[in-house]
């Protein structure tokens, strides 16, 4: 694909000088009108601090923001399977499994999230985590793995509410990927499934090496939406306390006052971490699409 | 069944029936909290963010009158501590379901909340007091010039300080808000005259922002609160154990002390920023 060269003209300029004005005019109204005293001197320490013994190590809104990716990246490792077994059930051919793909999807989608985490936290996982009996399981367990838990989901005493969050998180994303792979699936053209099944393939052999490939690649662009919508929902569950970006955002706030500040660096980081997300995204899509 | 038989089955009953109940007694004692925290060497704290009560500190940890007194609790029981950071919302519902084992958080000591968890004799005492802006609330004094239909009063929600503008501002236009930067920020920016909140937060923002804001009651307080430890029903020996807590650390004068530090001074604030 080639692309034309841009022409820098008139309209450009004007637009731009229109952009920077408006800006500049939503600067003045906040300076004037929000009866604010501004300290952004303070936020940089709880990005990073200086610790005598280990020098430079990330501080709060850094260790929120740790937290906020370890979190999406569990809930849809979970999620994708979630997403791949009730879209697969959405789109079978027996009435029993499109009941229960469609009962798992219909309820996901039509109950808000926040109330689907505070039930779940409240309700569900206390009457399934006790059993499976976390901490006398790491009481027990060596040390590497140890080490290895609070590098790569949190710490100890802090893991049986970070696995009920990321169950809530993955079983809501799951029934938004369902949905993306049955539309993936639906897609694919009926002279595919046709040729598949003159070939003599089962149903099972027919998704695995015809349909699901192709669904696959057309699936990429909402998936990416989905996995971006996954980091932002991760906001949620800071209504349980999970120590994410915003819950440590909000307890910042609530011990400093810095209500804009700290707001306002709390969105550049969701930002960066999203559009980092999203670039990488459009990359991978643009590789498929070579191949 | 013959008469003696009988006889004898209820003699068995009367000799045993003491053995049940010492045994159902120290069920109880193994299952009750205290027994469980020294157990695990472990005692869970929950709190939520209030000033001066318990902050965030400038190196990631906790800081605060509340986590200083949670401190010295688990220290005297010769345990592990375990705070965990919750919000002032969902407070009550996680020490219910166990999240943790007390909550040690500056929680008022209200008939409402007793209802559902039980409270440990007051270990300090707060007071509400209002902080207004002086544009908008041009030298008002006093609380009944507050309580007009035209005036909007802010709040955190969920506190004492919320059912304390309900009770004594009822005329008045009530906003709530999810923590005291945005109520305070809603009287900074002139959306509404004043905020209730307890002390010690409306003087130190009198303080921070002298050319705005003032205190119309003049530093005086209108409510007394007890503050008290917050736990699960049915657990008489960890109430016992909190109480004496209480005694023994009123005796030595160490809580007025502390309270002292963190109330009237602002000593702790580099710790903060």
């Amino acid at each position: 694909m080639r692309q034309r060269r841009i022409r820098w003209g008139m309209l450009d300029s004007a637009l731009l000088l229109l952009c920077v004005g408006a800006l500049a005019y939503l600067g003045y109204r906040v300076e004037i009108g929000l009866e604010y005293r501004w300290n952004w001197s303070v936020i940089p320490q709880y990005l990073l601090r200086y610790d005598e013994i280990d020098g430079w190590v990330p501080n709060l809104l850094l260790q929120g923001l740790l937290t906020t990716i370890r979190l999406s990246f569990w809930s849809l490792l979970l999620a994708l399977p979630i997403g791949l077994a009730s879209g697969l059930l959405r789109a079978s051919v027996h009435l029993f499994n499109r009941l229960l793909g469609g009962c798992y999807v219909s309820l996901l989608r039509n109950l808000p999230p926040l109330v689907l985490v505070l039930i779940f936290y409240f309700f569900v996982s206390d009457q399934v985590l006790p059993y499976l009996k976390i901490p006398a399981l790491l009481a027990d367990a060596p040390q590497p793995l140890y080490r290895f838990l609070t590098l790569c989901m949190a710490p100890p005493d802090q893991l049986e509410a970070f696995i009920a969050a990321v169950i809530t998180l993955a079983m809501l994303e799951g029934a938004y990927i369902g949905e993306i792979v049955r539309a993936g699936i639906n897609s694919i053209e009926t002279g595919q499934w046709e040729a598949a099944q003159a070939l003599g393939l089962r149903r099972w052999q027919l998704m695995r090496h015809i349909v699901l490939p192709q669904a696959f690649q057309r699936m990429i662009p909402p998936l990416a939406g989905q996995v971006i919508s996954t980091i932002k929902d991760s906001a949620i569950v800071s209504v349980i306390s999970i120590q994410e970006l915003t819950f440590q955002g909000m307890e910042l706030m609530a011990s400093t006052y810095l209500t804009f500040e700290v707001w306002t660096t709390v969105t550049i980081l969701y930002f960066v971490l999203t559009y980092g997300c999203s670039r990488c995204a459009d990359r991978l899509e643009a590789r498929l699409l070579q191949s | 069944m013959s008469k003696r038989t009988l006889l004898m089955l209820l003699g068995l009953f009367l000799f045993t029936a003491p053995l049940w109940g010492a045994e159902t007694r120290q069920e109880l004692v193994r299952q009750g909290t205290l027994e469980q925290i020294v157990e695990k060497n472990r005692i869970r704290v929950g709190f939520s963010t209030f000033v001066p009560w318990a902050m965030k500190d400038k190196k990631g940890g906790y800081t605060g009158y509340e986590i200083e007194v949670a401190g010295q609790l688990a220290e005297d029981m010769g345990v592990e501590i375990d705070f965990v950071p919750t919000k002032w919302s969902g407070i009550i519902p996680a020490l219910l379901t166990g999240k943790f084992d007390i909550i040690i958080g500056g929680m008022g000591i209200t008939p409402q909340r007793n209802l559902k968890v039980n409270f440990s004799e007051p270990y300090e005492y707060t007071g509400m007091s209002i902080i207004a802006n002086r544009k908008l609330a041009g030298g008002l004094s006093g609380l009944e010039a507050f309580n007009t239909p035209e005036t909007t009063i802010v709040a955190r929600i969920g506190t004492t300080a919320a059912a304390a503008a309900k009770k004594f501002l009822p005329n008045a236009q009530l906003n709530l808000f999810d923590d005291e930067g945005q109520a305070l920020q809603e009287v900074l920016n002139q959306r509404a005259a004043a905020m209730v909140s307890s002390q010690p937060f409306p003087e130190f923002q009198a303080l921070k922002y002298p050319d705005r804001l003032y205190l119309p009651l003049a530093g005086k307080t209108f409510t007394r609160e007890p503050i008290g430890f917050a736990i699960r029903k049915g657990d008489v020996d960890f109430l016992n154990y909190l109480n004496n807590w209480i005694r023994v650390k009123n005796a030595d004068n160490w809580l007025q002390e502390r309270y002292d530090y963190w109330f009237t001074t602002q000593d702790w604030k580099d710790r903060i920023e």
